[in-house]
């Protein structure tokens, strides 16, 4: 069965080879077309900001990291939850982390905007999962 | 009978007298007859005996009448209860009086209302009765004794028993008790000395008592003509006096044992007493103190004195009973830590009368504590450690572990050469990456496996210069300032090589951190602060927001600025090295400013 295409995605992570791999994958299970990639926390708050003063549509999916330089994931998600104009749409939001630490998993469970989280390596099966969710 | 003057002698007399005819009809009375049983009447010459006391008694109206045939009747008491139930005690002496023909003429009654005498003298027995006093005495002259009737019971004996003296005194129980009482007693006969003490006795029935034995002596003509006294019996209050004494001398003993000193503070006169322990733990001698409050003045710790009247007034004030802690220093020097516990008795209005204590020497449990402390600061560090490594495993050394197996699942699948490579240069970086990391670990390891090394005082102002000295190239290409303001005399105690790299981490991040928009301004100085030296290193950079990112500053793998370089790692082994070595390490700093970095090492 062919599962709908998503419109546009994130990803936000500092780590190049994660990122290389992620594209590569995308493409594999023709997940997204349209691919957005912000390095940092802070970065994204700024891209994803200006598409909604442009009026324009957030990505329908956004991977997100944890640990990352000058703005994290946690800090990331406290200020997400803020931006006006959030209406419309709902964003749902992966976290995409190689920590396996258990302090982590517990963490996750309290941000309510947060869907699920995904552990790295991710797979072409991790993509595919999302697909389902989403349709 | 010649009626005038015999009235006329009547009606002075100072007893109560009355004469009555043959029919009871009163011929004459004294003034005290009216008073005492007329009710205030005026006269009752001409009326009926039994018109004027109507409640007389049949049994007295029987006795009129045996009397009236001639008898004599005397009685010296005589309880009367009248219909209504209230008592008379009457004493009488009546006898009939002669006409000169020798015929009953009537008779001639003396009488008293003795109630209120026989009523205290009945309170009076029952007292003696309820309290066991009974008496006793000795006729020298003719060897006999008198026992109450409370003294047979007190010694269970029949109520017809009768001792000599020496039977008396063997009653005493045999040693102490029966050796004190023939003393006494000989000395009372001897020199007239009275006694009043307290002896045991073996009653009739076996049981052993304690009394209270009182005696004098009558010495006539310097001969003793008898001893009398009373005789007590205060067992149960002699024995309860006995077990308490023996609790308190077991208290007394325990809490000289345990070295617990109490004290007792009379408020209402202002005197505070202490027991011999009180001064022993203060280490002093009480002959060197006028007393307790001069005692306590001059051993408590300066410091502590304040806050510890203040809680002795609040406890007097009923806010809260003084619990508390202080120290006092000993002639010695020593400081000693002293727990107090109190409480304040009030009376019944509230006001507090005394306030009683406990004070016993914590000093041990102190040290104890500290260690313990020390302990669990270092274990609660250690563990804070594990779990740093824990998340460097589970998260840094993984990020790495599974970008080498995406790659390496990429690289199996791809045949395009072009992407092979590019693959493989990932492969090379990914693996470097996962090189670093674990030498970052290793260095972590080295840091906490160098705190057994040996610390040894190092100079500082050498060192700093050094550091300066080896980033000479790095620091004129940013076109840097530094002034050291460090004195060459002071040394801290360290590990050398621990302070060469705090000191190297702190000046390559502030080269790394500096702004674009001036040059950089490097500000280094050191002071003494009692056994610490206070390192102060302050830069004009970007800065760091602490509002944002203060708790995670010194954390690993923390980056805050974007910069090719950040690693997230030196501050995390600067703070590392630091407690190492027993130091602390702080942080100012506004964004856009610059940062000031204090470091606080020991010198001993």
């Amino acid at each position: 069965m062919e599962m709908k295409k998503i419109q546009s995605t994130c990803i936000i992570d500092d780590d190049p080879i994660f990122i290389y791999g992620t594209r590569r994958i995308m493409k594999e299970v023709d997940f997204c077309d349209n691919i957005l990639v912000f390095n940092n926390g802070q970065d994204a708050m700024e891209g994803l900001k200006e598409l909604t003063t442009k009026g324009e549509d957030l990505p329908e999916v956004l991977f997100l990291d944890l640990n990352m330089p000058v703005m994290d994931g946690w800090e990331f998600l406290e200020d997400f939850v803020k931006i006006p104009n959030l209406n419309g749409k709902k964003v749902i939001i992966y976290i995409i982390s190689s920590s396996i630490d258990p302090r982590d998993l517990e963490r996750i469970r309290n941000y309510k905007v947060v869907n699920n989280y995904i552990l790295k390596p991710l797979s072409p099966q991790d993509l595919e999962n999302v697909l389902k969710d989403v349709a | 009978m010649e009626t005038l003057p015999i009235n006329f002698l009547i009606k002075d007399s100072p007893a109560s007298v009355a004469i009555v005819d043959s029919n009871m009809h009163f011929i004459s009375h004294s003034k005290t007859w009216l008073e005492e049983f007329t009710n205030g009447r005026s006269s009752i010459v001409g009326q009926s005996y039994y018109d004027v006391i109507p409640n007389t008694s049949e049994e007295l109206r029987k006795i009129h009448r045996e009397c009236l045939k001639g008898k004599t009747n005397v009685n010296k008491g005589h309880k009367l209860i009248h219909p209504n139930g209230t008592v008379q005690w009457l004493k009488w002496k009546i006898n009939a009086w002669r006409e000169e023909d020798g015929t009953i003429g009537g008779l001639i009654i003396v009488q008293e209302d003795i109630t209120e005498e026989k009523r205290s003298e009945e309170l009076l027995m029952k007292v003696k009765s309820v309290a066991r006093i009974g008496g006793w005495e000795v006729d020298m002259v003719s060897n006999k004794v008198y026992w109450t009737q409370v003294t047979r019971e007190i010694h269970e004996v029949s109520k017809d028993y009768a001792p000599n003296l020496e039977e008396g005194i063997n009653f005493y129980k045999q040693g102490a008790s029966r050796d004190e009482i023939t003393h006494l007693v000989s000395r009372a006969m001897n020199d007239g000395t009275p006694w009043d003490t307290e002896l045991q006795i073996i009653t009739a029935k076996g049981r052993e008592l304690w009394i209270r034995t009182k005696g004098e002596a009558e010495i006539v003509n310097g001969k003793c003509t008898r001893i009398y006294g009373t005789f007590q019996d205060i067992d149960e209050r002699k024995r309860t006096a006995l077990e308490y004494q023996k609790v308190s001398d077991r208290l007394a003993i325990a809490t000289n044992a345990a070295k617990i000193g109490i004290w007792d503070y009379n408020i209402v006169d202002n005197i505070l007493v202490w027991d011999d322990n009180m001064y022993d733990l203060y280490g002093v001698d009480q002959k060197n103190f006028i007393g307790a409050v001069e005692a306590w003045e001059a051993c408590v710790h300066p410091d502590d004195k304040e806050r510890s009247l203040k809680g002795v007034e609040m406890a007097l004030a009923g806010i809260k009973e003084f619990n508390s802690e202080f120290r006092v220093i000993w002639p010695s020097g020593e400081v000693r830590h002293i727990k107090a516990q109190s409480i304040v008795k009030r009376d019944e209005e509230d006001n507090p009368l005394r306030m009683i204590g406990a004070n016993w020497d914590i000093t041990e449990e102190k040290n104890a504590e500290k260690k313990l402390k020390n302990l669990l600061d270092i274990t609660s560090e250690q563990n804070n450690s594990l779990l740093n490594f824990a998340h460097i495993v589970s998260h840094n050394l993984r990020s790495h572990s599974s970008n080498l197996s995406m790659l390496a699942g990429f690289l199996d699948k791809e045949e395009n050469e072009e992407e092979r490579r590019n693959l493989v240069n990932m492969l090379l970086d990914a693996s470097e990456s996962l090189n670093e990391t674990v030498l970052h670990l290793n260095d972590v390891v080295q840091v906490k496996a160098g705190a057994l090394e040996e610390m040894s005082p190092v100079n500082l102002s050498k060192t700093i210069k050094d550091v300066e000295k080896n980033l000479s190239v790095l620091l004129l290409e940013k076109k840097a300032r530094c002034t050291i303001e460090v004195p060459e005399t002071l040394d801290v105690k360290a590990i050398p090589a621990y302070l060469d790299s705090i000191f190297l981490n702190l000046f390559t991040n502030s080269i790394k951190y500096s702004s674009q928009e001036r040059d950089l301004d490097l500000k280094i100085s050191a002071s003494k602060i009692d056994d610490t030296i206070l390192v102060t290193f302050s830069d004009n950079g970007l800065g760091i927001d602490l509002d944002k990112h203060g708790d995670k500053l010194f954390g690993m793998y923390k980056t805050f600025h974007k910069h090719k370089d950040a690693k997230g790692i030196g501050l995390f082994i600067t703070k590392n090295q630091i407690e190492a070595m027993n130091g602390k390490i702080e942080v100012e700093s506004n964004v856009g400013i610059g940062t000031t970095f204090k470091l606080y090492f020991q010198i001993n």
